[in-house]
């Protein structure tokens, strides 16, 4: 990208700076498929949009990107594609493995269950590491708000990762659980 | 299990780390695509659309207008010969054919639309011949303009404007052989009948001075066909194609028979999709999500591959994307060159780049292009 303005210097090192967060984002949100599609789509509308986006960028393009995703996708197919990307990153283990490993592995699982709402609240917080306040921007609603959806969806994770977990699992359940990517369960 | 965020935290997968960086080439792919559009200054939210009225779609595809008014006398092929490709020079890296694919679906799929009266293309084409002795040869550029005017409503008729631009020598290097040939203002011109057929020619005199306009009237094939699109269409049939890349690929590609758009030699489905779609987002008044559409099928082409900045005839420049096909004179070049900004495609033009044993064309030559320099609709009267 050579004979820039300033504006194009802007943009470059905003994309720089947020790329990788948002595609992450949208992995996290609807698997890979689709995070590059978001990705570019977020970022065309942030070039168009250049004069309103805030400083710092990523809450706004994170907002972006949610709606992007909400638009564009629809909530049928967010939920099989994360859960075909959760396929992918949680395996389930053939043999023993340590605890902590086992329970990343129960948490993630985990997350396929919860409701896309909690996930995603969850996702911001934990793998995107924003404050509630960013967060808050993010799905546009207040920080108290958003508080008390993370405290219920923290909750709910726990509820489930329990349940993945062998110990808390209930006998026999192994075996005929069905595998995440084929989760039955209704999700909102 | 202690604290859940925390394991959860842990349990992010390494890929999604924020500090994980994007491969170069999406990086470009990315910044290109976004920059593309106009930008900035609206507080609105609103999208900047349209605030480049240029609306320019090319032409080019023989075969593209059905029969009627315009004769597209496109001749593709082996009596010519032509002018050096031009590129422009810049030793940028090039974009993939998909990123200038998508970026200009993205811009065509903004472009206002109100549709008038008449379609209305003014066009630019040339076909280069090869002229002089065996030891002295040189290329000439027949070139001719043209207005097309495609009514919107069946039973109307479809005018054309055709006018003789003048023949000139393709290159400097042409020029210094057709001096030494005594600079001759007349050229006998002769070309196959059929594209590859052997023997019998047809023969025209070209001449560097222009020729008077023609404007003339007829009207439509069957009474309602505009366009030809792996078949005849109406204009009802380009109004409702589907804006889903994937349903116009299926349903363009009914109409495919195993065979090219300008003969009964064979030709792959890739190809034939590749010339069929170029007259789509060139020449037809689709609507712009269609146009899009148009973009967005050739972008999964695997066939298509991308040439880089290139200019075009007129000396505008633009992104070229191509599909070679192999034909019984030799391995041609369909190029089309898009510009970017305003998601429309310039020109096109076919280049010789292997030419088959005896073929009478050497290798790098444009055999022949056309540019659009422009398309709109309208309510004002041909003349």
């Amino acid at each position: 990208m050579a004979d820039e303005g300033p504006d194009e210097q802007r943009f470059t090192a905003m994309y720089d700076e947020c790329r990788q967060r948002v595609w992450a984002y949208a992995t996290a949100r609807a698997g890979r498929q689709v995070a590059d599609e978001v990705v570019s789509e977020t970022f065309a509308v942030a070039w168009r949009r250049l004069a309103d986006v805030p400083d710092p960028p990523l809450p706004w393009l994170l907002g972006v990107a949610r709606n992007v995703l909400r638009d564009g996708h629809r909530a049928q197919v967010r939920r099989e594609s994360f859960a075909a990307e959760l396929g992918r990153w949680a395996p389930r283990p053939a043999t023993d493995i340590a605890e902590d490993v086992a329970e990343r592995l129960a948490v993630l699982r985990a997350m396929a269950a919860l409701p896309e709402g909690d996930r995603e609240i969850l996702i911001l917080i934990a793998w995107q590491g924003l404050t509630p306040r960013d967060a808050a921007k993010v799905v546009g609603c207040s920080p108290a708000a958003l508080r008390v959806r993370l405290h219920r969806a923290r909750r709910r994770l726990l509820r489930a990762a329990e349940a993945e977990t062998p110990d808390g699992q209930a006998e026999g359940a192994r075996g005929t659980r069905p595998q995440v990517g084929i989760v039955s369960e209704e999700m909102s | 299990m202690k604290d859940v965020l925390r394991t959860l935290q842990e349990a992010r997968p390494a890929e999604l780390a924020p500090d994980v960086p994007a491969d170069e080439g999406v990086r470009r792919a990315e910044l290109t695509r976004a920059m593309a559009a106009e930008h900035g200054r609206a507080e609105d939210g609103r999208i900047g659309r349209g605030r480049r009225v240029r609306p320019v779609w090319g032409l080019g595809l023989a075969g593209a207008v059905a029969a009627g008014a315009v004769a597209a006398a496109a001749v593709i092929t082996t009596g010519g010969d032509g002018t050096e490709p031009h590129r422009g020079g810049a030793p940028t890296v090039a974009l993939d054919a998909r990123t200038v694919l998508l970026t200009a679906a993205d811009r065509a799929d903004r472009q206002p639309e109100t549709m008038r009266a008449y379609w209305h293309q003014v066009t630019v084409s040339s076909d280069t011949y090869m002229m002089g002795s065996d030891g002295d040869r040189y290329a000439i550029a027949v070139r001719s303009r043209s207005e097309s005017w495609t009514p919107s409503r069946p039973g109307g008729k479809a005018w054309g404007a055709q006018q003789d631009l003048g023949a000139r020598p393709a290159t400097k290097a042409d020029a210094q052989a057709w001096r030494r040939a005594g600079s001759p203002a007349a050229f006998k011109v002769e070309v196959p009948v059929a594209p590859g057929a052997p023997g019998r020619l047809k023969g025209f005199t070209a001449k560097t001075a222009p020729g008077p306009r023609e404007l003339s009237g007829s009207p439509l094939v069957d009474g309602d066909k505009v366009f030809w699109l792996g078949r005849n269409v109406t204009m009802k049939d380009l109004r409702s194609l589907p804006s889903d890349p994937a349903r116009l690929k299926a349903g363009l590609l009914r109409w495919y028979e195993g065979h090219g758009t300008e003969s009964d030699a064979p030709m792959a489905s890739d190809e034939w999709l590749y010339t069929v779609a170029r007259g789509l987002v060139m020449d037809m008044p689709v609507k712009p999500e269609v146009r899009a559409a148009g973009f967005r099928m050739l972008a999964g082409l695997p066939a298509v591959k991308s040439l880089g900045k290139a200019t075009d005839p007129e000396g505008r420049t633009g992104n070229a994307i191509a599909v070679d096909e192999k034909t019984p004179v030799g391995v041609i070049r369909h190029e089309m060159i898009i510009d970017l900004a305003s998601g429309t495609a310039l020109a096109g033009q076919n280049i010789m780049v292997a030419p088959a044993a005896g073929a009478q064309l050497p290798a790098g030559r444009t055999m022949n292009s056309t540019v659009t320099l422009s398309t709109e609709w309208t309510d004002a009267k041909p003349r």
